[in-house]
């Protein structure tokens, strides 16, 4: 009986080899780095070419901003609020090119919690000025720090500019509310820090060696973040949830990104979602080139849609293209978007949500990225 | 009728029964202990606040903290009759145990958990008990040798059946011609170690399938025959690795690596019983024993009754228009396996009187897995909108009514809208009939 077995599995072996060989006479078999289909070329290139250096952009504007908020700090001026204020803004908006990288060590610190969740509270960041160890690292702490926190601070505690450094230059509270500033954006700092040094160290390597498509593998890890970031935090957040589009269509211009700046408010948004696209398509942040992407690998997959023969990729470019050229109309205060001319914000917020569609369902189906631990067998 | 009559007088030894109950109870304990570490019994039937019952089965409830008790219960039973203590009693508990945790959320369905609680069944109806087993060290008279041939067949019957209609849900153009699901999944695995690399030819998927639909309508034939049975169990093997290895489908590549092997002979069931005899050094009986089992006359009627109910019961979708891989009525425990991959979104409105208005943020009561399973199910769909209604009524919601915007991808299909949007669902009921609130699939999927 073993005999007939060992028989049996050298049969099957040969079929094998033949099959694989009977290829080609002479071809080689594509390599998954040619055919597009290698996920840890498409990983290096993504780290290597985006992620990395965008948080290096992004630590030069922090910086930045951290240095001309010291300058604030330890001279309230009206030179140094507009300084520290344009700093803030560049950071800001530097900021919407990382935001999206919300797994590995973003994650793992939760930047994004603590960098951008608003509206800010208002009450919890005068409880804390008043509170100095008031704790920081708790989720009921996000709106009271990051950059919201810092939009109230320095556009929002009073009406006008001499106003607002007379409010820093108060004898009796200036002193801690100067400090409170200083303890945001020196958490910032460390945060950010922590973030760039875990890409810079170990993880890298780990992000592009996991190359399955299980739950645990940077792929999926990688997918599930990005699917979210737009269907939570570029869609919900920037415009769902202001224009009522989510919660009984009663509008909420306050809840709006940079409420209190509000002239950015749509800089913000377009930022955020140009970086979207260019990380969709590999476009590498230095020399602006495409290299191995999301969109490459859905080519490589040939994703389509098998009613037309377009490519997953062009639909869902497409479709992000429309997305942008609703926002090109929009003024650049979505508060006053929300409060005047909301159906253009809820407009958005419908191409939106036709790109979460073709993220969410088919780009995932497509690549099979695996949401769950447990058993299945294919429904 | 003469030879059904002969046939049901035919006998043979009990050994392949025997070595199935073992095989089979520390499977089955083993399943219990894999599902138990990975902390599953947490996450999927203590965690979630929703549960998806079965139709007809809305009482079975999870028992909270406890439901470790019905896993305890469980593991015990399927001990018990590994071993062959009190088997019947074993028998019967362990189908119930393990029967009401698969009726407690239809989102962990899977067809091999199905398969065992009819395997379950059947054992209770048969005397695998009667031969070395603790029973017999307890109660010596019940010990016999041989036993009804057809007591044998019911087991391989119940396999092939699995298998043949497993193959043939497999013969529609989207297996055989477009290579889906596989040309979807495959690639995913081309990290893999020495095979990897194969997955990046687009025949590749193709072969699989083939091979895949070939070997489940053919396995059982060769299984059965005498002839082909070795080649046909090594392809058993083979098939069941691969699998194994590229898919994340639990236990199931080893109970049937394991089951198969009850279309054995009976000498070579004796083998292993010896071997085990010789290994657990148990004392060698004084003589042999040459008594038959009988039971009732009446049983095999009833087995008759269950295996043409079971021969049946997978071709009640074509009762229902509409394409089944869509619609989904019909198509659990039909042996329907590995055959889609069909993602889905789904985001549900609420509205009550003038004014109440919101959009369901979903995980705030189902699981991602459960999230998951119901996007692209109709029945789960509908399910739930009852739920969120019964909740919001709750919240104050006068009356509330529930639309679902739902998005749903087939097999590397562009996703479309699965359910009516303009449909209350807090009206509709659901029952065996076709549920007019699934939109048409405008494409067809040719074949079983």
């Amino acid at each position: 009986m073993l005999c007939h077995m060992k028989k049996y599995l050298l049969i099957v072996l040969t079929g094998f080899i033949w099959a694989c060989g009977s290829n080609g006479t002479g071809t080689e078999a594509p390599t998954p780095q040619e055919d597009g289909k290698d996920r840890k070329a498409i990983l290096s290139h993504l780290a290597d070419h985006i992620i990395i250096p965008a948080y290096a952009n992004f630590k030069v504007k922090l910086d930045a901003m951290q240095a001309k908020s010291d300058q604030f700090v330890n001279q309230p001026t009206m030179n140094n609020l507009t300084a520290f204020r344009s700093a803030w803004t560049e950071a800001y908006i530097e900021w919407q090119k990382v935001e999206l990288f919300d797994f590995g060590p973003a994650e793992k610190q939760t930047i994004r919690n603590f960098y951008n969740i608003y509206p800010a509270s208002e009450n919890g960041i005068l409880a804390n000025i008043a509170d100095p160890s008031a704790n920081l690292e708790v989720p009921a702490s996000y709106a009271q720090q990051g950059f919201p926190a810092l939009d109230f601070l320095i556009n929002g505690v009073a009406k006008t500019d001499e106003e607002i450094v007379a409010y820093y230059s108060s004898s009796a509270e200036g002193a801690k509310r100067l400090a409170y500033i200083k303890r945001l954006t020196g958490r910032m700092a460390s945060l950010l820090d922590k973030v760039i040094t875990e890409w810079n160290t170990s993880y890298r390597e780990t992000y592009i060696s996991k190359t399955g498509l299980d739950i645990s593998s940077s792929t999926s890890l990688m997918i599930n973040g990005f699917v979210l970031h737009y269907e939570r935090f570029i869609r919900s957040g920037k415009f769902g949830i202001p224009s009522g589009a989510m919660l009984n269509g009663v509008i909420a211009p306050e809840k709006v990104e940079a409420f209190y700046k509000k002239d950015i408010s749509l800089i913000l948004v377009k930022t955020a979602h140009q970086a979207y696209v260019d990380f969709f398509n590999g476009k590498a942040v230095k020399s602006t080139l495409e290299g191995p992407s999301i969109k490459s690998y859905l080519d490589a997959l040939k994703a389509k849609d098998s009613a037309t023969g377009k490519s997953l990729s062009e639909i869902i470019n497409a479709q992000l293209e429309a997305t942008k050229v609703k926002l090109d109309v929009l003024r650049p205060n979505l508060y006053e978007e929300v409060k005047s001319n909301n159906q253009a914000m809820v407009t958005v917020y419908n191409e939106m949500q036709k790109t979460v569609r073709l993220l969410k369902v088919d780009m995932t189906s497509a690549m099979s990225i695996t949401i769950t631990y447990t058993d299945n067998d294919g429904d | 009728m003469m030879g059904i009559n002969q046939y049901l007088k035919k006998t043979t030894s009990v050994a392949p029964l025997a070595v199935f109950r073992i095989c089979f109870g520390l499977m089955l304990l083993g399943s219990m202990i894999r599902f138990w570490s990975k902390g599953w019994i947490e996450t999927l039937y203590i965690k979630p606040t929703y549960f998806f019952t079965f139709y007809g089965f809305e009482w079975v409830k999870p028992w909270g903290e406890y439901t470790y008790i019905l896993f305890f219960i469980c593991a015990l039973s399927a001990f018990m009759v590994a071993i062959g203590l009190f088997y019947r009693i074993a028998t019967i508990s362990l189908f119930f145990s393990f029967s009401y945790i698969e009726l407690i959320d239809k989102s962990t369905y899977l067809n091999h958990y199905y398969f065992i609680s009819l395997l379950c069944l059947i054992l209770v109806f048969l005397p695998a008990q009667v031969y070395f087993s603790v029973d017999t060290y307890r109660k010596k008279h019940i010990r016999a040798q041989f036993i009804p041939q057809w007591n044998i067949d019911a087991i391989k019957l119940m396999m092939a059946i699995l298998y043949f209609y497993a193959g043939l849900a497999k013969v529609n153009s989207d297996w055989l011609w477009h290579a889906q699901p596989l040309s979807i999944w495959l690639p995913a695995r081309n990290d893999m170690p020495i095979i990897g690399f194969l997955f990046n030819f687009t025949w590749i998927p193709y072969l699989f399938s083939w091979f895949g639909c070939l070997y489940d309508l053919s396995i059982p034939f060769l299984l059965w025959n005498k002839k082909t049975r070795v080649w046909a169990y090594a392809a058993v093997i083979v098939f069941h690795v691969l699998t194994a290895l590229l898919f994340p489908i639990g236990m199931f590549p080893h109970i049937m690596m394991v089951a198969a092997l009850i279309f054995f002979s009976a000498e070579f069931h004796q083998k292993i019983i010896d071997r085990l005899k010789a290994f657990l050094q148990l004392p060698k009986e004084n003589q042999a024993i040459q008594s038959t089992y009988t039971s009732s006359p009446f049983l095999p009627w009833g087995f008759a009754l269950f295996f043409g109910f079971q021969i049946l019961f997978p071709f009640r979708y074509l009762a229902y228009p509409g394409e089944l891989f869509w619609t989904e009525e019909g198509y659990r425990f039909s042996w329907r396996v590995m055959l889609m991959e069909k993602a889905g979104y789904a985001q549900f409105t609420v509205k009550g009187a003038p004014g109440q208005h919101a959009v369901v943020n979903n995980n705030l009561h189902l699981s991602t897995l459960q999230e998951k399973m119901m996007s692209t199910q109709p029945d789960m769909i509908l399910q739930y909108a009852h739920y969120l209604a019964g909740f919001y009524a709750k919240q104050g919601f006068r009356s509330p009514q529930v639309y679902v915007d739902s998005y749903v991808a087939l097999n590397g299909r562009l996703g479309k809208p699965l359910i009516n949007p303009k449909t209350d669902l807090a009206q509709e009921h659901d029952s065996f009939s076709h549920k007019t609130w699934i939109l048409p699939f405008n494409d067809t999927i040719k074949g079983f």
